[in-house]
């Protein structure tokens, strides 16, 4: 398990323009891999981003849209995506200019591999 | 501590706690001192029960400290019990006035994680305030006593708002 964790984040941090890739564990909203930035907390975007999805998700099926696949978050500089569900998380942080298309590839490739 | 320092200490922890429950979504929660002396509470209705969570918060802590220096494994950092619907968080810190201890219980509104990333803020917090500055002298069992009462009444005086756990 941990090669493949191993492998999908290594994969994600050669996409052009991803600063940070994680693997979280859902439930506990703890890292269970990263490979962050400078001045990025791993634990923090963890914790942060878990509670986020879980919440988004509720939010979803309370809008009776069904489960949540991916969250996509855009900001001023910079993306965060989230996709995944229980147990895992794939989390991945990337620069505004980053292509998006090849992220969201990517990490639906990751949460293929860790399920 | 001095039992004239109680009601301020109560007054300054006050809103730390309040962020803290409201960022974490724990919805209890305990400061206490490694003596078990209460210094701010959230969600608790009953005198006995903060007491009792605290004591045993107290006993707790000195019983992992000991085990983790009996297996060379260091300072521990914090207790995490995952119960079916609630999940209890106990975790030590250390302010240069003494060492305080807090107790959170969740349910799935929140995580591990969550709780944890807002308690080390929180610790960071207490450990900046001038009330904690200072080591403390040390206090005899009457005085001590007299201490946890006045923590107490000062706690549940205000209001008696919360829930029963």
């Amino acid at each position: 398990m941990s090669d493949v964790v191993s492998a999908a984040l290594s994969r994600l941090s050669q996409v052009p323009g991803v600063r940070s890739a994680l693997v979280v564990d859902a439930e506990a909203g703890v890292p269970v891999a990263s490979e962050v930035g400078d001045g990025v907390s791993a634990e923090a975007v963890a914790a942060l981003t878990a509670s986020l999805f879980q919440r988004t998700e509720r939010a979803a099926r309370e809008a009776a849209l069904g489960g949540l696949g991916m969250l996509q978050l855009e900001t001023e500089d910079g993306y965060v995506v989230v996709a995944g569900g229980r147990p895992l998380l794939v989390v991945v942080i990337a620069d505004r200019d980053a292509q998006l298309g090849l992220i969201r590839l990517e990490t639906d490739r990751a949460v293929e591999a860790l399920r | 501590m001095r039992r004239g320092d109680i009601a301020r200490l109560i007054e300054v922890l006050r809103e730390p706690m309040r962020v803290f429950v409201r960022e974490s979504r724990a919805h209890i929660a305990l400061l206490v001192n490694a003596s078990g002396q209460v210094l701010a509470q959230h969600g608790f209705v009953g005198r006995y029960q903060v007491m009792n969570v605290a004591a045993l918060a107290a006993a707790a802590n000195a019983s992992a400290r000991v085990l983790a220096d009996l297996t060379g494994a260091g300072r521990w950092q914090y207790l995490h019990h995952a119960g079916r619907s609630r999940q209890l968080f106990v975790a030590p810190f250390m302010t240069p006035s003494e060492e305080l201890i807090l107790v959170a219980i969740f349910d799935e509104h929140s995580t591990l994680g969550l709780v944890e990333l807002f308690f080390k803020r929180f610790a960071s917090e207490i450990r900046s305030l001038p009330e904690f500055a200072e080591a403390l002298p040390p206090v005899n069992a009457a005085a001590f006593e007299g201490e946890l009462e006045a923590g107490l009444d000062r706690i549940f005086a205000p209001q008696q708002s919360g829930k029963e756990i």
